[in-house]
Order: C-alpha cells, then structure tokens, then sequence
C-alpha cells in the first residue's frame, strides 16, 4: 500500500550562497545530471536552478516518444543505451514512467527513402539494435489503418520498424529524476531564473538568478532552447537556432493504434497515449525564435497529413495544441562540451527534435565528464569544435537550413 | 407532440414539431424534431445517462447543452466522441453510449466507483513497475480502460476512399468538392469547404453586444465578420422571455439581430454574419479561425475558415461557473443554462421537481422561468448572501412560495444513478435541508468565456468584484464587450458592444489605439474610401466613441458590473462522496488536495498531474474552480492563483473539416497528360509531379535498354532555367559558382557547381552565353525554388546590379537521349545539328517544325548522344508529338526518372542528395576539379571550406565499385564495413545490361579502399538475415569511360 501514502516528491531546499555544482535547466536533461552526479559519483551538492516550473520546457512539450534508429553508428550507439535506461530507472527511482514499449514504424514514400531506411536498418542490426525494413503491405499489418493504396499523393513505399522504440510519460521522468536527484540531496530551485554568470581566472565561479547570486565551482548549461541567451553571458556563440516545434492531441478513444508512427514526406508523428488520445506534431516553424505560440497553420497542416496517411481518423477531433522550442543544430546532432573555454564550465544543448529520448542518458554522460573532467569515449562525436573544422556529423543526410542560408 | 417529455413550444422554441426525425438509440427507435440536438431528443425520450466516466464508470447525464464535457459524448454513425449537446439531430442517425459494458444504466465496470480510495491522484505513477516485468500486463490493463470513444481503424479504406467520418455520402450533398479535388482524381474532398476571409473588424459572438458592435462599426463603412456559434444571433436574450422595459428579452434580441441581419442583407460587402460558426482561435496577427456547420442549405458539410482583421472585438459571453458539491456529476445535475435552453430553446421538459443551487441572478430568473413552465421548484438556494439579488426577481419566487435560502449552496446530490433528493447547506454555519426533486440546477454564478481572450493574448487577473479572471492587458487592436466583462443589463451589454465597435473604428482607422507599424489602411476600404472621407469617419467615430465613454452618456447611465459570487465548492465538502472539479478525467476535490500534498499545488502542475483540464472539455470545467481551490489550499489570496494556460483549439474541430478539400498544389508539367497517356506511373518530387516509370518492372529495363540502344525520350520540364543579365552578372556568377565563370562562351555549355558554406555540393548545372552580360543557366529540380533567394543571399552586401529571372515554369524541357537522337532531330529541323555543326556540350538555338524556336543544349547526363529542348511550355505538346512522329521509325520511347536515375550512375554522375549529404564536400565526392582553387577575389561560397577540408584525413570519400561476382548483390543502403566498424554505405548500386556486371557509388572513410582495393559491405534488412559480400574500388564512370557515345 506503499502507493496509498502521500508525500511529496521533492522537498523546497533552502537556497544556498554556494553550491560545488550549478545546473541550469530543471528539464530530464539537467535533472539527470543532478541525479547521476549524486548517484554515480557522490556529488551532492548540486543545484538545479529552473525559471519557471518543472518540465516547462521541450521536457514537458514533446510528443514522448522514444528510439535508438538514428542515422549514424555513434548515435546509435548513444541512443540505445538511452533506450534501455528506461526500465531501469522506473526501477531505481521507484516511480512508474509509464514506459509503453510498442515499437515505432517510420514511413518512406519515395525510391529514396528505401535505400535511407535499408542502410539504417543494416547499421541497427550490426549494432544489435532491431530495426527491420517492411514493404507497404507489412507496413500495414503492423499498422491496420493506414492506407497503403497509391490514394494518397505520397503513396507508403516502405517501413522502417523499430521494435524496441515507445513513448515514455515525460512528466513522470521529470518528477522521477527529480525525487530521485533530491532523495540524494540535490537542491531544486523553482523559479530560478538565472540572470547572469561570474567568471574570474578564466573560470566560472557563479551565477547571478533572480533570488540571489549562488556561488560554485562546476556549472552545467542544459535549458535546452534557452542555452544560447545563457552562452552567451559569457560570450559564447553557440550555433544552435531555436525554432518553435508544435504538437496537439485529439480527444481521447479506446487503444486502437499499437505503435508509434511517423512519416517525413508529411511531416508528422503519431501516437497513441496511455490515456487514448493521439499525440502528434513534428512541424517547425522555419524562421528563428523564442516564441511558444502555436499556430492555425500548423493544426490544419496535420490534420491534412492524418487523414492522408489514416483515413478513419478524419472524424476525430483535436482537442489541444501547444508548442515548445527545438534547439535545432546544422547536422541535428548535439553539443555536449566542456571545453569552452571556461574553466568549470559544461553544456548540453542543442538536441533539436532528441531532447527528450536522450535526457537520461546523457545526463549519465554529463555527470561522469563533469565528476572527472575528462570527455568519455561516448561523447567524442559531440564535441563543439566538430562545426568549426567542417565536420558535420551523418545525423542528417540532407544539408539542413534553418533561419538564413547556411 | 404526445410526447411526455416534451413542453408546449414558447415563442423562443426553436425545433419544428411539424418535423419528427427518426432516429436510433442502441438501436432502439427514438424521435426526435427539426432544430433538436441529438441530446435534447434523447433527454425528451427518458435518457437520462448518456454515458459512464473514464475512470470511476460513475453514470454521466446530461451537462452543459453547450459541450463543456464529455458526459455527453457519444457514438455517432460510428463516428466516436460525437458530442450529443452539440450535434444536430438528422434523420436515420444511429446514437450509442460511449465507455459502458453492456446498458450504460447496468454498466458492469460500475464498480470501480468504490475503489476510489486505492486510487489516489497519480497513483499509476506508484505503482506498477515492481516488479517491472508484469508491468506489461498492468499498461495493456491501463490502456484498455482509457480513452472513450472506439475507433474502427479500417474505417474509410475501402473502394470508395476516405470516407472515414461517415456521414459524408448522406444529407443529399454531392460527394465531390468542385474546385480541386475532383477534377485531378483524388479522393476524399467530400463536402469539407474552406474560406479565406479578411475583415476590418471581427467580432466573436452574436450576442447583444457583439451585434450592437458589429452595427457600430457597420455604420461606418468598415467590414465586419461576426462569428456566432449557435444557430442564431441574440446571445442569451434568445431565450429569455422576462419583460423588460415592456418587451420581452428575446423580442429584444430579435430586433437587434434583425437590424444587422438587414444590413447584412443590404451590404453584403460590408456585413458578414456566420452562424453555427464556433471559433476554434484566435492566433497572431488577429488571425481567427473556426468552421461553420452547414445547415440543409449550405453546399458543405463543414467549412473550415480563416479570418484576418484589423481589430478583434471579443464578446464571447459567459458560462456556468460548476459549483463543486458531493455528487455533483449525478445524472439530473444540471447547470443552469442547460436545464433552461432545454425547456425554452428545444421545448424540452427538465423535470417535474426541482431544486435551485445559484450564484447570480440569471439563476434566480430561470428557477422563475421553469417554474411558469410548470416545473415544481422545491427551493432556490443563492449562494450570495441576502440583499445581494435582484429584489424583482426574489420577490417574483416569494411569490409563487418558493423558499429562497440567500447564503445557501447544495451540498450534497442523493440517488445512485439519478438525482432523487438534493441536501443543501449554508455557505458558512451549520444546518441542512433536504429536498426531494429530479433535477438539481447548479452553479457558482457565471464566469466568462475567456478561451478566445486568453488565446488572442490578453493578459488576465483575477477580478475580486465580479470574481472572475478579467483582462487587464489586450493586445492592440483588441476590445472586449458584454457580459463576459460582468455586465448583465441588457442596455449595459447593448452599449458596451456598441463602444467596442466604435473602438474598432477608431483603431482601424488611424485612432490613437492603432498598433505601431501595422498596415494603414485594409484594401476593400481604402477602394471604398476616399482619404478626406476617412479623415471625416475617424472624426465621426472619435466623437461617438468619446461621447459613449463620457460619464453623460448611456453606457454610464446604465448599471456596470454586477458583484459576482465567490464561492469556491459547496458546503461540507468530501466526507466520504466525490466532488467533480473535473468531468472528463474524474478529477475530484480530494484528488486536487493529494496533488498537492504530493507537491503539485499550482493549477499548472496539478493540471499535469491529476488530470485537470486535460479532457474534451479543457478549461471549461475546471479552470477558474481550480486556481480558486488551490489558491484556498496554498493559503494564498484567491487574486495570487492563475488558471492553467487555455490551449487552442477552443472548439474541438475534426481533422476531416480542418483537412477541407485537402488542395494537392504540386506542379504538374505540359506534357502530364502524354506521359499519362503512355503509362507513366508518376511520384511527388519536391514541387512537382513526374513521371517515374512507364512499366511495373521497377528496374525499368526497357526503358534503359532503349536509351542505350535507340532513342528515350524525357520529360524534363521541371528543370531549372534561368536568365541573368545586367552589368554585374559575371559577378554573381563568379560568386556563386566554384568554378571559374569567366571563360562562358557563347554556344557552349559551361558545367559547373555551387557549394553551401560548408563546402557541401547544393546544385549543379549549366551556364551558357548568350549575350553581353546575358547567360542562361540551369539548376537541378529540387533547387529552382530557392535559386533566386540563393543568388540574393549571397550579393546581398554587394550593391551589384544584375537581374535572375526564373523561367522554369515558362519554358518546357524535352530530353532525347540515345544513338538515334540525331537522326530524329534532323527531322524536325533544317538547323544543322551534325556532330562538326553542333558538338558536345554545344547549345544552339535550332527552329523545330512550323517555326517554334528551341534552345538546344547537347548534354551528356545520362551517357549517350542526347539533346535537350528548351521550348516555351505551351509549345511543349507540339514538339512532343513532332519528336514521337519522328522517332517511331527510330524506336523512340519515353524514359522516366527512375531509367535517367540508373542510367547516369552508370556514367558516374552524382546527384545531390544520392551520392552527397552533410558529411561531403564537393572535394569528397570527387568534383573538386570543379573548383577554381585561385580565385581569392569572388568570394566564392563554400570556398574557404573546401580549403579547410582539403588537408583533413579521414573523411568519407566517394568511390566507385564493381560488385565481385558469387557472393550476393547488395542495394541501395547497405553499409560498408571494415571489421564489426560502419565505415560507409553504399549510395547506389545496380546491375547493369549495358556493363554485364553490377557497379555502384559508395560513401566510404578515407584510407578504407584505395584504387583496385576490395570494400566488404553488409546488408541486414531484418536482424539474422545478413547478406554480406564485397566488391572491388572501380573509378566512375563505369560505362563507356572516354564518353566516346556522348560525344558522336
């Protein structure tokens, strides 16, 4: 009857004028952090400074889906040990991240896409990450629904099906990571809003937030869309575009659509929820900006997709849309760095669409190259410097634009 | 009309007795009349449950009539979540009850409702997962008893196409929609339209207030588009026959309604007005959306629309505020609007006996209504205290002996599956009373409707004077009106629309609310106005909306914002009984109150975590209840507590309506119809559609064979042509090309590329000469969109003086490729294109047939002798026919992209996107001899990157290969490997006829496979089944490697 008593998840700490580490951004990427720091390897004394409330930000605004089919090996890599965290948290944590393991179906409408989606799937499956290539008619045996006829203007030419992939409640692993990090000490600080950063010698030695300026010796930049206006105190320019990613859900209906399901040629995913209702989004607004506002366009832009791709879904409703940022970098990879030229100093942005799959994983990640100052071999790929000498990673084949031309 | 539950029609009764409608319900026949709601006719029948709850299975009835929940959500024609308070009724409909096992009175998963002690706010979250592999069980468990409404995925696909939503072959309305759809041979436009509308003004709500401000700015010429959501105009006046000033309310509104209706009528131009028009938001840029529900005259079933405006009047109106009691969600509580507009607007009886439980006097003037009706009211408790009502209306119930208990609120709803007795108690003090009745109407006075003011970014803050969240900050062009700002006489709500509209006026016409930098006047008024008449309207409106603020004038004369009721939930709440804050999610009081002893204790985390507000029914229900509840908890003034964020849409539109005819804007080329004609089998590319095959044999061997061997003929219109002419042309081009432009001759083609900056391979094509400073050039498909903004981007800081002219769309292309290409084009021209007259990679401009003047490149893409015609688009048919004529003694077929596909990787030509991505460079993918590596003065784009890279090791590289015989034949995709690492893939492979073997280009790491070395690729499309093999470096191009074809 464990469940029956009621306590609260984290307890308010008082704010204290020194912390040995600093994170900004109370989102699954900086809560992991905090949490593995305490856990792995004994640091306690760590912050967590959040601006508005828990999860406000890509944590608590994206569609929850999870995978590890990503396009290049050193992601992949990344990504499946991200996906097989989940279990083990919900453990660990003794919280119930509703993990939903229903696989994910990519869908390909062109000759291009199949040979995008054989080369994925051969480089899962060498990694021993089950993917499998589908034909149209597979596809819908996995998927009853979808309509695999040559009626819609982008007929379905091949699957990408990726067992393993799921949703994942995102506001049960913010919590969850937050019991699990302030069980083992940390401070969280909700409406936090960090307003400045102090460096001396060439280190960082504290910030300046809207309750008071809080000394430390390590701080952590992971707020996701807001890390650029955050690098930037310091003078750091970080090639990260923040653009406004939507996504809404429809009223709710009984269990009827059993995976995950996505399709780049209309730009969209779908999924349904533990509560019925599906859960989809994937459009960008194309020009830069820190706005949440969603738009007209957008709703109908989906439903247009939708009934498309499901015609049953054309008498469904959509009963919410709302929108968050996605820290969009040139080659969709992220930046997970310690080397910026500060002293103490660690960043973690620049997931664009990935943030959430990969919080815990690379908050492990984090913590451990924040505990011993050394890079580990995992995160070798992500490194800043990647943009300055041209070396884009393989995350995306096609050469991305965001904002202006480049 | 024998019918029990029926009340003889008033003068405000809107259904058409005249008219029954058959319809079923669980298959029972029913009957209901013109102008019902499908809940109004199940109600007037004896439903009294129309559906069980998501989590608790308690019995729902009949809420709102306004769609505030999803208590009255339903299977309609087996389309799910149909809301029933909503939905007009039709003939032959078939109704059935959502989320019951077996009759929704019997329900068998009714028990649940006793386990809500085990089932405390968030407690999945705590349980579950240990051990964690039978958690499995307890999801599938989870997910069977959520959701509502039940989906046949399958639904719309079969033979006839979409027609998912079901109801769209019915009503008499033709299947296809006009523009668009059914012409081009899509399925599925039905009978969705979509209208794009813009308006100087535009009002939400059809009420008083937004009629008289419609008026206001009508009369002064500026166009008005009024959004109503019911069927008609008058707001609540419609149905109210209290006298007031001698006539009756909804006389009243009728007139008020008549005058615009008559304006409307008179200026179409001028007045819009759309009824059963919910507006789902209002977004940036006043842009408001929303559909309209046809009726039998309207040529859709549902119309998607979109309004742009200058300014925005907000007169939305109010709603029931739920009082939050024991038993509130039983079947017979109602809210006060509900039990009204069923005996008033659909005639319906609500009852025999009722109780009253109210915060505000329109409750009072109802109870007195129902009573006239014959409707038995027991008592009415007014949960203000004494001397707050109207003194009329109090004395009107003392009259007909109804107890009015001022300081009085229900406490307590009895009856298991409907209400049979009701408890009430004092707001503060002990004491109760219990009443027998059928029916307890309940609220906790009116809230406005602020879904449309929160979604066009007001800012709002809780009003301790009419206890309800107020805008305290509008956005520029913004005004609010009526009794969603507390007002509730007539005459105050009639003026305060009128002085919103005035405002209107002002705004858009250059007043001094106008928002900065927006444009000065709308087009349709500017052609209507001259500029001195609009300087004497702003003058006129300034002085009427001057004069309609002055203390002098009505709007002052007449009552303001009445004091509203601030009670948070009924007396003696809890107890052991669930209190609803929350309909759709089953979220109680106590459920508000373990949320946050958990540490969720603001609306917006509870919101998250218990479930509030996350139903169909939004904000509606549990807003203001659950920032005030909370507030109270936290021990924070009421005016410290914001409700949750109100998220768009406001009326839940379904994606068929939002999807509208579903418009497919991709280009088609002149040729689409001939192509079709052969059997082109055609895909999407970019914007465009193509022919990609002309047989089901994928690999398109014919189609291969006869290029190399006879003539192909191709449609390659969507290829990107350009002019660029002006004095600092060469420039531009210098700039943007990475080849040295200066050496562009005339009657020659100049091959050449442009890089991003990085260094990646973007577009690539020709330039030619073809005057002083005058060339033309050509991109790939995928880039003519984007050349222009390319060329400008990159000059942008340069003040050069040139002129890009995009002729894609202007000049057709047709490509005749193959050892008889020559031949055919003799035919069709006396121009000399023999190889000494017009050599490779010559360009000339030849007269083909009856004088129709082509350019005529001679090209090489895919390998053999081929010249490629550049003729203006509607000549494109014509020297189609001509080339078909010609060739067919010559063997001429028509190829598509999936042959030019194979047959130019074949020759080793890259295509952007197949053989390059974010990884390469133009030097990588072994173009670099396209690079002018000593210009330093043009700035080229993607120059210094390519220099940067140029001394890096390993980067991926693009080879060539043969496959080895023996082992396997890999595809597109496979992954090159070297030992268990991925160093590459395989970009495109295919065997080749001409070759005899199977050649291919691969994206692979530096320093893996030299010249003549061996790459080992793998293929594993499911896990266990690989299929390696390797194959041997061979250098591009593989066929005919000195380009002896091309060139004879």
């Amino acid at each position: 009857m464990n469940w029956l008593k009621l306590r609260r998840l984290w307890r308010p700490a008082p704010l204290k004028r020194h912390y040995d580490t600093v994170i900004i951004g109370g989102g699954v990427h900086g809560l992991a952090t905090a949490y593995y720091l305490a856990r792995n390897h004994g640091i306690r004394d760590v912050a967590v400074l959040e601006s508005q409330y828990l999860g406000f930000g890509g944590s608590g605004r994206n569609t929850a889906i999870v995978r590890a089919n990503q396009r290049t090996a050193e992601n992949v890599r990344l990504y499946d040990e991200g996906l097989k965290l989940w279990r083990v948290l919900a453990d660990e944590l003794d919280f119930n991240l509703m993990f939903f393991n229903c696989g994910s179906l990519l869908l390909g409408h062109s000759e291009a896409s199949v040979g995008a989606f054989r080369m994925a799937a051969s480089t899962h499956n060498l990694m021993g990450v089950h993917s499998e290539l589908l034909d149209p008619r597979q596809c819908a045996e996995v998927i009853p629904g979808l309509d695999i006829s040559d009626r819609p203007r982008f007929p379905i030419q091949a699957g990408l099906y990726h067992p393993p992939g799921g949703i994942v409640r995102h506001d049960a692993v913010v919590w969850g990571l937050a019991k699990g990090a302030a069980e083992r000490g940390v401070h969280i600080h909700q409406g936090c809003e960090v307003r400045g950063i102090d460096a001396r010698d060439g280190r960082v030695v504290g910030v300046r937030t809207s309750l008071g300026d809080i000394a430390c010796n390590r701080l952590g930049i992971m707020a996701g869309g807001y890390s650029t206006a955050i690098a930037a105190m310091l003078g750091i320019e970080l090639p990260i575009h923040p653009l406004t990613i939507q996504a809404m859900v429809t009223h709710p209906l009984k269990p009827f659509l059993h995976h995950v399901f996505s399709s780049t040629a209309y730009h969209v995913y779908a999924n349904q929820t533990l509560k019925g209702e599906i859960a989809t989004g994937a459009h960008m607004d194309p020009q830069v900006n820190y706005t949440t506002d969603a738009t007209a366009y957008y709703l109908k832009h989906q439903a247009e997709a939708l009934v498309e791709l499901m015609p049953a879904l054309r008498g469904v409703r959509f009963m919410r849309i709302w929108a968050g940022l996605a820290d969009m970098t040139p080659d969709m990879a992220p930046i997970m760095e310690g080397d910026l030229g500060w002293g103490g100093l660690y960043l973690d942005a620049g997931w664009g669409y990935f943030g959430f799959k990969s919080g815990p994983v690379a908050g492990k990640y984090m913590a451990e190259y924040m505990a011993s100052g050394e890079r580990p071999e995992v995160l070798k790929a992500f490194q800043l410097k990647r943009f300055l000498e041209n070396r884009y990673s393989g995350e995306t084949a096609a050469v991305m634009k965001y904002g202006h031309w480049d | 009309m024998a019918d029990a539950g029926r009340l003889p029609p008033g003068p405000t009764c809107r259904v058409d007795f005249l008219r029954p409608l058959p319809f079923t319900y669980l298959g029972r026949p029913v009957t209901g009349f013109a102008g019902d709601r499908v809940a109004s006719a199940l109600y007037a029948s004896g439903i009294r449950i129309f559906s069980r709850s998501l989590k608790y299975h308690r019995p729902r009835g009949l809420y709102s009539m306004e769609g505030e929940s999803s208590n009255t959500f339903m299977a309609i024609d087996g389309v799910p979540n149909e809301c029933a308070e909503m939905t007009a009724l039709r003939a032959g409909m078939s109704v059935r009850a959502q989320n019951v096992r077996g009759d929704p009175r019997t329900d068998r998963f009714a028990f649940i409702d006793r386990f809500d002690r085990m089932m405390p706010a968030g407690f999945y979250y705590r349980l579950f997962h240990r051990p964690y592999r039978l958690w499995p069980l307890f999801q599938n468990g989870l997910r069977r008893m959520a959701g509502t409404g039940v989906l046949d995925p399958r639904r719309g696909l079969g033979k006839d196409g979409p027609r998912g939503d079901g109801v769209e072959a019915e009503g008499g309305f033709r299947a296809e929609g006009g523009a668009g759809g059914g012409s081009r041979g899509r399925m599925g436009s039905g009978v969705r339209a979509e209208r794009y509308l813009n308006a100087d003004v535009a009002v939400v709500g059809g009420g008083a207030a937004g009629v008289s401000a419609a008026l206001a700015a009508a009369e002064n010429g500026l166009r008005v588009c009024l959004f109503e959501r019911r069927g008609w105009l008058g707001g609540h006046l419609d149905w109210r026959t209290r006298d007031f000033d001698g006539v009756a309310l909804h006389r009243r509104g009728e007139a008020l309604a008549a005058r615009l209706l008559e304006v409307q009528s008179r200026s179409p131009e001028i007045v819009k007005v759309f009824t059963s028009s919910p507006v789902t938001g209002v977004w940036g840029e006043n842009l408001v959306t929303g559909f309209t529900v046809g009726t039998g005259d309207d040529p859709f079933r549902e119309c998607h629309w979109e309004c742009r405006a200058e300014t925005v009047v907000v007169a939305a109106g109010c709603m029931d505020r739920p009082l939050v009691f024991n038993h509130n969600d039983r079947p017979g509580v109602m809210q006060v609007g509900a039990a009204w507009r069923l005996a008033r607007t659909y005639a319906v009886r609500p009852a025999r006996v009722a109780v009253f439980s109210v915060g505000d006097d329109l409750g009072l003037e109802a109870a007195i209504d129902l009573a006239e009706l014959g409707v038995e009211i027991r008592a009415v408790a007014d949960a203000r205290e004494a001397g707050r009502q109207d003194p009329e209306l109090v004395a009107a119930l003392e009259e007909r002996s109804i107890p009015v208990l001022s300081g009085w609120a229900a406490s307590r709803a009895i009856g298991r599956r409907r209400v049979s007795a009701c408890e009430l108690r004092p707001v503060n003090g002990a004491g109760s009373r219990r009443f027998q009745c059928d029916l307890l109407v309940a609220n906790a006075g009116m809230q406005p409707r602020i879904g449309v003011l929160a979604s066009v970014g007001a800012r709002l803050a809780y009003c301790s004077h009419t206890h309800s969240y107020q805008p305290i900050e509008l956005p520029p062009g913004v005004f609010v009106a009526g009794s969603m700002t507390g007002l509730r006489d007539p005459r105050s709500i009639e003026a305060s629309g009128r002085l919103a509209g005035l405002h209107a006026v002002t705004c858009c016409l250059g007043g001094a609310q106008k928002p900065a930098g927006k444009g000065a006047a709308t087009g349709g008024r500017e052609a209507k106005a001259t500029d001195r008449h609009a300087a004497a309207s702003v003058a006129t409106a300034r002085r009427a909306a001057a004069a309609a603020a002055s203390p002098r004038h009505d709007a002052h004369a007449h009552p303001g914002p009445v004091a509203g009721c601030d009670i948070r939930q009924g007396p003696a709440i809890g107890r052991g009984a669930k209190a609803f804050v929350d309909l759709d999610e089953d979220g109680t009081y106590k459920n508000v109150v373990e949320s946050a002893r958990q540490g969720f204790d603001v609306p917006e985390l509870a919101k998250r975590f218990g479930g509030f507000g996350l139903g169909p029914g939004q904000y509606r229900v549990a807003g203001q209840n659950l920032a005030m509840i909370m507030a109270e908890m936290r021990g924070d003034p009421v005016e410290a507590a914001m409700p949750t964020t109100v998220r768009p849409p406001l009326v839940p539109p379904s994606l068929a309506t939002l999807a509208g005819p579903n418009h497919d804007v991709h280009k088609r080329t002149p040729l689409h119809g001939e192509l079709a004609a052969r059997g082109a089998i055609f895909r999407r590319a970019g914007a465009w559609e193509r022919a990609r095959y002309f047989s089901e044999d994928r690999a398109c061997r014919d189609e291969i064979r006869n290029v190399r061997r006879n003539v192909g003929i191709l449609d390659s219109s969507p290829l990107g042509k350009f002019r660029i002419f002006g004095p600092d042309a060469l420039k531009a081009l210098q700039r943007i090309y990475i080849s040295d432009m200066r050496g562009v001759r005339h009657g020659r083609c100049k091959y050449s590329a442009m890089c991003n900056d990085m260094g990646q391979l973007v577009d690539d094509g020709v330039v030619v000469r073809e005057g002083e400073n005058d060339y033309y050039l050509t991109t790939s498909s995928g880039r003519a969109g984007t050349t222009v903004e390319w060329f400008r981007y990159h000059t942008r800081y340069d003040g050069w003086d040139y002129n890009l002219v995009n002729l894609t769309d202007v000049l057709g292309s047709l490509n005749i490729a193959g050892p008889n290409a020559r031949k055919v084009l003799e035919r069709v021209t006396g121009s000399d294109v023999s190889n000494g007259g017009f050599p490779y990679l010559g360009c000339r401009r030849i007269t083909v047939g009856d004088g129709v003047e082509a350019r005529c490149l001679r090209l090489g893409f895919v390998g053999e002798l081929s010249f490629e015609l550049h003729v203006p688009s509607s000549y494109c048919r014509y020297v189609w026919d001509l080339l078909i004529e010609a060739g067919a003694d010559f063997g001429i077929q028509p190829f598509g992209l999936e042959a030019q596909y194979c047959l130019r990787a074949e020759k080793g030509h890259v295509i952007i996107g197949a053989e390059s991505e974010a990884r390469v460079t133009l030097t990588d993918i072994g173009m670099g001899w396209l690079w002018d590596r000593e210009d330093t003065v043009s700035k080229k784009v993607g120059a210094p990157a390519l220099r940067a890279c140029e001394k890096q090791s390993g980067r991926m590289k693009l080879v060539g290969f043969r496959v080895d015989d023996g082992l396997g034949s890999p595809r597109d995709g496979a992954v090159v490997i070297d030992g268990d690492e991925i160093v590459g893939y395989v970009c495109t492979t295919r065997r080749s006829e001409a070759l005899g073997w199977q050649y291919g280009m691969a994206l692979v790491r530096e320093g893996v496979a030299g010249r003549g070395g061996r790459i080992h690729i793998r293929q594993e499309e499911t896990p266990g089944r690989q299929e390696p093999c390797t194959a041997t470096v061979v250098p591009p191009p593989f066929y005919d490697p000195e380009g002896r074809r091309l060139r004879s």
